[in-house]
């Protein structure tokens, strides 16, 4: 079974460009624009892994991942941050890891592998 | 040197008797017999004293010394003669000899002449000296009112009721050429002194002091100035005025707070910048794979995406650049009929690729108003896609419209409605849409659309009104004077985001 990543991202173009690409490596993908969004979807598809952006539009990155850890069913899913903001490091501690965009898709890739296979 | 000293006497060996008496006193001395041999003499020299009797054969002596006299007006002459005929020289020529002295020459009588002489001379080169620094002074006093006049500052002088007892020509330029006036009344408009006046200061402890202004011209434009006071004494050292020196600092402040907008700009721009570099990033990776997995469909979608981001690219920058040019408008009589049309041709394509109605009402007679057209049409265009994104956002509705009317109003106005069903706007998002770097599209949005809307709308003298609600859609009504009004000078309040 493929793994499934959900991607939260507003910018409806570089959740395609994310979302294509995971596909391109074999993975399935989901995207949510919203913070809202990517809460229920997580909880329907119970993905394997998460990327992050930390603008939203109804709510802050961490906040909801600060949500996400609260639910017992989601609160394993490792989560990557992806965000032009600088300093995003500190912005979710317990991510595995934080990108600023605009990222290498390789390095991307290559963390997702090592987290998820 | 020694003194020049010319005898005229026609008795020859007079002269030279006088002449080995005088050298003895260390006078050059030099011999005339003749007329015309003294004429001839002061041709090329020009004695100190002449010592004169203007007795020749066949001569006027009068016209004779007149003669001599209108050739060297600077010798002094002393005269001599017999008595009878120096009484009637001595009657018209009067004080244009120093002295005049009975033949036989007496020593003491000459002496004392030549000591007058002296002395006469030395008065008149003191006197040319003194006359050569007034006239130095004349022109020192001239070169200053000329600096004073000409210094690029306000300068007034005060006396202890801050009335303004002397100013230069740029304040008289700018603010009047009021003599007498109150410093406070004139500068500020004020009743009563200010609080914290430098002058006030300076009368109280003799320095220098300095403070930043706000004041008003006498037509009405506000400067920003910075005083320097400085005590004028008089000769028993009390404070007696006060000179304030006021410097126009306003392009200064100007500059500086477009400096700061800048830098605020840059730092907040560069979060979008990266979302669009990532967008582009992606598109080329989708036209990548699309042409090496020889995919029609994936190709085409990358070029639109690229497509999409070079727009979004050139806004931004288009928006970078009319911050960071200069605000000048350049007014031009424009149809309003064709400024609507340009300006629904911009948006109809995106509004029917989005299904949203989009209903454009022209006014029923045309008409023109002076405007700057490139710069009114981009900031309406700002508001209608606005608009669009809002519908696109809003997944409430199924339907959705945006409507673009226009109307004249009776105090010669034009006034645009732009109104969509979309998303609206909640309390916060209302208040916080005309400040710099404030957007409500997350990374997708510059924060620079509406408040450089706001900003052209406001250099034309126009006003804007919105009605918003969460979920209701929202409703802008820009209204631009028909004609050109006086520019404001001031710049908008640059609020954080």
């Amino acid at each position: 079974m493929t793994k499934k990543i959900l991607i939260i991202e507003d910018d409806a173009a570089v959740a395609d460009y994310l979302q294509t690409f995971f596909e391109d490596n074999g993975y399935t993908a989901f995207t949510a624009i919203s913070a809202q969004g990517g809460y229920e979807l997580a909880k329907k598809e119970q993905p394997d892994l998460i990327t992050l952006d930390i603008e939203l539009p109804d709510e802050w990155g961490p906040r909801f991942y600060r949500k996400l850890t609260a639910d017992k069913a989601l609160k394993n899913i490792p989560v990557i941050v992806i965000s032009g903001l600088s300093g995003n490091k500190y912005a979710v501690t317990k991510a595995v890891a934080s990108l600023s965009k605009p990222f290498d898709r390789d390095e991307l890739l290559k963390i997702v592998k090592e987290t998820i296979g | 040197m020694p003194d020049i000293l010319l005898i005229v006497d026609h008795d020859k060996e007079l002269a030279q008797a006088l002449a080995v008496y005088l050298q003895r006193q260390q006078f050059e001395v030099l011999l005339a017999d003749s007329k015309i041999e003294a004429l001839e003499i002061i041709q090329s020299r020009s004695p100190a004293i002449v010592l004169v009797d203007p007795h020749f054969p066949e001569t006027d002596p009068l016209a004779f010394l007149q003669q001599m006299k209108e050739r060297i007006p600077h010798s002094q002459f002393i005269i001599y003669g017999p008595l009878d005929a120096l009484e009637k020289i001595m009657g018209p020529f009067n004080t244009s000899a120093l002295a005049y002295i009975r033949k036989p020459v007496n020593s003491i009588e000459l002496d004392f002449g030549l000591k007058k002489a002296g002395e006469w001379a030395a008065l008149e080169t003191e006197h040319d000296k003194i006359t050569q620094k007034i006239k130095e002074l004349q022109n020192a006093q001239i070169l200053l009112q000329q600096l004073f006049d000409e210094v690029p500052c306000y300068i007034t002088v005060q006396d202890h009721h801050f009335r303004v007892t002397a100013t230069n020509r740029l304040f008289k330029r700018d603010f009047g050429n009021e003599i007498g006036g109150y410093c406070y009344q004139i500068y500020k408009h004020r009743d009563t002194p200010c609080t914290n006046c430098p002058v006030a200061d300076t009368f109280k402890d003799g320095r220098r002091h300095q403070t930043e202004e706000v004041v008003t011209s006498k037509s009405g434009v506000q400067y920003h100035v910075l005083t320097w006071t400085a005590p004028i004494r008089n000769e028993a050292g009390e404070i007696t005025q006060v000179m304030e020196m006021a410097t126009n600092i306003t392009q200064i402040r100007q500059l500086q707070d477009h400096l700061t907008s800048l830098g605020l700009m840059l730092g907040s721009m560069s979060h979008g910048i990266k979302g669009m570099l990532t967008a582009l990033d992606g598109g080329i990776y989708l036209l990548e794979t699309g042409i090496s997995r020889q995919d029609p469909k994936r190709t085409e979608r990358a070029l639109d995406q690229v497509r999409l981001m070079v727009k979004r690219i050139r806004k931004m920058v288009l928006d970078i650049l009319y911050f960071t040019k200069s605000r000048e408008l350049e007014y031009r009589q424009t149809d309003i009929h064709e400024l609507i049309e340009s300006i629904s041709g911009t948006i109809t394509p995106s509004a029917a690729a989005h299904n949203i109605d989009f209903i454009v009402t022209l006014p029923p007679t045309p008409a023109r108003m002076e405007i700057d057209p490139d710069w009114l049409r981009a900031s309406l265009i700002n508001f209608l896609e606005n608009a669009v994104d809002s519908c696109v956002s809003d997944s409430d509705r199924k339907t959705h419209h945006i409507r673009f009317d226009t109307r004249m109003t009776g105090d010669d106005r034009v006034c645009f409605n732009i109104s969509d069903n979309g998303l609206g706007m909640d309390r916060e998002t209302r208040e916080k849409m005309f400040s710099l770097f404030f957007s409500s599209k997350g990374s997708k949005g510059t924060g620079l659309g509406l408040f450089i809307a706001n900003h052209v709308v406001g250099q034309h003298g126009g006003a804007i009104h919105v009605e918003s609600e969460p979920g209701k859609g929202t409703r802008f009504e820009i209204c631009i004077p028909r004609t050109r009004t006086s520019p404001k000078v001031e710049m908008p309040e640059l609020t954080r985001p």
